[in-house]
């Protein structure tokens, strides 16, 4: 049987600059699969190639059957793959709700845009619904119609979450959910994460530097450094993994 | 966000009706001119807003196309004796059709580039009404008839103006349904980030091809409107000064908001009248008078008259605190290289 | 003829790539295209000549007065509208659009402000900053303005090229351009390099201007020759120094050749037709490098 979602060989060059070489990994379904490594190691990139912002020069990755490289980036979410983004990308000039909506495209149907109709109102209600719903779940219903450029950071990173959820999928890229949060934050996170996982069966790949994050979330760990897979393991095992303490611990503790 | 049209919305929509159909009798012939010209300006701004305000697409080809439904309406009618409604029908198609032509080589060029592209465009579609002497009578310009729709003519501005209303008024609450449907929220969305817009489904070169076709249409609906009005079309004044115009109008009113763009081209249509009325008659001083307004009008109400006025009534955050929440200070990363 | 055309194509291609040149150094640093270019060109000339003929200057004490009151001019705009613009009241990408506008609401002002002066209504031609008789080659005739034109165009390119290389001032203009957080993350200033950058870009248009105007009619309406510097940019990537000037003189001599045999008609139309062109075929121009992937 195939895996769920599986990279193989994949390998990605910007100009001169290889990003990401030979790089290979599975995803178990229902796992929480964390991809670690120093700055510039290339796991942005993985997540921009399987989000079809990047076309990689070589590889394959394979995920409900199909080569995700033959879909453009828009097709991705109906794939079944959503992700969040490292430097809050919001749709800051709308709101909370819009954001969400936004999320749920696919799950709307489209109809003329300059014509109103009974079924396409039907049609707009349910999806209304169903962001609030997301909402009430992410605990953002108390800014519904607030701007999306106008939340605290805090919520701003919720928001993002929301809205990738919105769009139903059954893998989550998360690219540093933690990043700049406080620890009772974190936490929060890290909570809401496992019963994110538990109660709709996703599976989630998770970029993140926050460690006490990773060793507690994730069931399967891949570290990278200069574009190269130098272990997977079990939290346990990545722990105690020669090569990533030289390679990762190393550059971190004086970074 | 979803829904029908609002209770303030239909009112505004049927106030420009009722405005179209009593003025005539109401004013003199000197300030329907105006109003018509206003009237257009307002579809042509409310167009170009679909495109920058809404997509934040950075593109000016638009007068081209308000050329195109000019020149296709005036020549199908007088020359070809193509019902009116039949030639504003075909001039908006081909303006369409162009409007896709250009939009998907445009929807691949990111801001600057796709704003140079679409000026140098214009200037290309301009150079093409000016020499093509065949068929647009070159630089010596076009004369053409007065409509007749339905028996109705429209030669005269009296005349003219009720059906330029009636219009405006379906290219307003076209712009409503717009604002309401997924299409029009894709815009926006592709506006504030095309990343999470595609991360989320949304095909973005395809929407935005699908907003300059729009766009297109609009302007030339508006090229339309003036050939009810005018008898004459000559090349020079579809230039990249009427482009500011029209640019300063979305401006000055606040982008991204029918209400605000009309505002616009109200405040800035009247502004030779102003100038013309003061004891020096500043009339001279125009030109820079539209730039320095463009320019301060940038720097200190980003938002446009609009938004002061909504700030105003909403009487919200004070003002200190408006500009530090909608700077990115809380983005831990902002983005400034290219 | 075609030499000569090519000749006299290759001189005004050295007045475009600097023109292109003053383009691509604010868009390098700051994202922005300045659509008032050609009115900084435009008010160049007429300041030279108000220099020239009201104040009784000489001619290279009114060239260096000039430049400077153009630098001057430019990194004042940028600080007082541009910067605010920047500063606090959008996002930073959507500062772009606004930004823009302002240079063509710039540009109106300019050019309204110097048609209002009743002077500027009759055509006036500021005397050529090297004169004398042509020189001839064979069946050639070189004005020694021309001659004087390319060996200016050069020079500035010159040190400009050393000048970005070599010295801090061109270390840091380049490091901020590149990334402006870094750039201040070590101490440079980048609020005053975007200002350097602007000032620099306009004392440029100031040489472009002194050159132009002995060669084409002064008028308020001189401003259009952005058109033709765009083009060159655009041509050459509109991010390469070295790009500016092949693409200038390439479109000076495309552009002779084409009044030449299709028709002086379409010299007009020729930038705009390139631009759009280079843009679709080969959005990158020849020389540019390809745009960087957005970070996300």
């Amino acid at each position: 049987m195939s895996a769920f979602f599986a990279i193989e060989n994949l390998g990605m060059r910007f100009g001169g600059l290889t990003a990401v070489n030979d790089f290979s990994m599975e995803v178990q379904e229902g796992s929480i699969h964390a991809l670690i490594g120093p700055n510039g190691a290339g796991k942005s990139t993985v997540f921009n190639c399987i989000s079809r912002f990047c076309d990689p020069q070589k590889g394959s990755i394979r995920f409900g059957g199909r080569d995700l490289l033959e879909l453009r980036a828009h097709q991705i979410v109906a794939a079944g793959i959503g992700r969040t983004f490292q430097n809050l990308e919001l749709l800051r000039r709308m709101t909370v709700l819009e954001n969400v909506l936004i999320g749920q495209t696919i799950h709307v149907p489209r109809y003329l845009p300059f014509a109103p109709s009974p079924r396409r109102a039907r049609a707009e209600a349910a999806a209304l619904r169903d962001s609030e719903a997301i909402l009430e779940e992410t605990n953002l219903s108390a800014y519904r119609d607030t701007l999306a450029g106008e939340l605290d950071f805090g919520h701003q990173k919720l928001l993002d979450l929301a809205r990738a959820l919105a769009g139903k999928p059954r893998l989550l890229l998360l690219d540093e959910p933690a990043a700049g949060l406080r620890n009772r934050e974190i936490s929060f996170v890290d909570q809401l994460l496992l019963k994110l996982a538990k109660s709709r069966g996703l599976t989630i790949m998770l970029v993140e530097h926050v460690m006490p994050l990773v060793m507690s979330v994730a069931d399967r760990i891949t570290v990278l450094s200069f574009g190269q897979k130098i272990a997977e393991g079990s939290p346990a095992e990545i722990r105690r993994h020669p090569k990533v303490i030289e390679a990762y611990l190393g550059s971190e503790a004086h970074a | 966000m979803y829904g029908s049209l609002r209770a303030s919305e239909f009112v505004g929509v049927l106030a420009i009706l009722v405005a179209g159909f009593a003025l005539p009798f109401m004013l003199p012939e000197y300030f329907l001119y105006t109003g018509n010209m206003l009237m257009t300006y307002a579809v042509l701004a409310i167009g170009l807003d679909l495109l920058i305000g809404w997509s934040g697409q950075f593109a000016f080809a638009h007068i081209a196309f308000f050329g195109i439904g000019i020149y296709g309406t005036a020549i199908l009618e007088s020359r070809l004796g193509v019902p009116y409604l039949l030639s504003a029908l075909a001039s908006a198609l081909i303006a369409g059709g162009a409007g896709l032509l250009i939009g998907f080589p445009a929807a691949r060029l990111k801001t600057v580039y796709l704003a140079l592209a679409t000026y140098a465009f214009a200037e290309c579609a301009q150079w093409v009404f000016r020499t093509w002497d065949p068929v647009t009578g070159g630089s010596d310009g076009l004369r053409f008839n007065p409509p007749v729709i339905f028996g109705y003519e429209t030669g005269t501005d009296g005349a003219a103006f009720p059906v330029v209303a009636i219009i405006l008024a379906l290219v307003v609450t076209a712009t409503l349904y717009l604002a309401k449907s997924k299409l029009g929220r894709h815009m926006c969305a592709i506006r504030d980030s095309e990343h999470v817009a595609s991360a989320s489904g949304i095909d973005v070169r395809g929407i935005k091809v699908a907003t300059f076709a729009i766009s297109a249409v609009f302007a030339s609906i508006a090229g339309s409107a003036y050939t009810l009005f005018q008898s004459f079309i000559n090349a020079d004044v579809l230039g990249a000064s009427q482009l500011v115009t029209v640019l300063t109008m979305v401006v000055i009113g606040g982008s991204s908001s029918i209400a605000g763009v009309l505002l616009g081209v109200v405040v800035v249509g009247f502004l030779p009248e102003i100038l013309r009325a003061m004891p020096h008659s500043l009339l001279v001083w125009q030109e820079f008078i539209y730039g320095a307004i463009l320019v301060a009008a940038i720097v200190f109400m980003p938002q446009g008259l609009w938004g002061l006025f909504r700030q105003r009534i909403a009487a919200r955050p004070r003002r200190h605190d408006r500009s530090a929440r909608e700077s990115p200070a809380v983005r831990p990363v902002p983005e400034t290289s290219p | 003829m075609i030499l000569q055309a090519t000749l006299s194509g290759i001189v005004m291609g050295c007045v475009y790539a600097l023109i292109a040149l003053s383009l691509v150094i604010i868009y390098k640093s700051t994202d922005v295209v300045n659509f008032a270019a050609g009115e900084f060109v435009m008010i160049a000339g007429y300041l030279g000549l108000l220099l020239l003929d009201h104040f009784g200057l000489n001619y290279p004490l009114m060239v260096v007065l000039t430049v400077t009151l153009m630098f001057a001019f430019g990194a004042l705009f940028e600080r007082t509208a541009l910067n605010k613009i920047v500063g606090f009241k959008y996002a930073a990408e959507a500062a772009l659009v606004p930004m823009v506008v302002a240079t063509i609401g710039l540009s109106f002002m300019l050019k309204g402000a110097v048609r209002v002066i009743p002077s500027t209504e009759e055509v006036l031609r500021l005397p050529p900053l090297f004169s004398g008789p042509p020189v001839f080659f064979a069946n050639i005739v070189l004005q020694r303005q021309d001659i004087g034109i390319v060996i200016v165009a050069v020079l500035v390119m010159i040190a400009l090229t050393l000048g970005f290389n070599f010295t801090a001032i061109g270390k840091a203009l380049r490091a901020t351009s590149q990334n402006p957080r870094a750039a201040a993350l070590i101490g440079i200033p980048v609020k005053r390099m975007r200002m350097m950058a602007w000032g620099l870009a306009s004392g440029l248009a100031g040489i472009s201007g002194i050159l132009l105007s002995p060669k084409l009619l002064m008028t308020p309406d001189m401003g259009n020759v952005v058109m033709l510097g765009i083009a060159a940019s655009i041509v050459g990537g509109f991010t390469s120094l070295v790009g500016c000037v092949i693409g200038g003189i390439v479109l000076g001599v495309v552009q002779n050749l084409i009044g030449i045999f299709v028709s002086p008609q379409a010299i007009a139309v020729t930038p705009f037709f390139i631009i759009m062109l280079v843009l679709v075929m080969r959005p990158n121009g020849l020389f540019g490098e390809a745009m960087r992937l957005k970070k996300v």
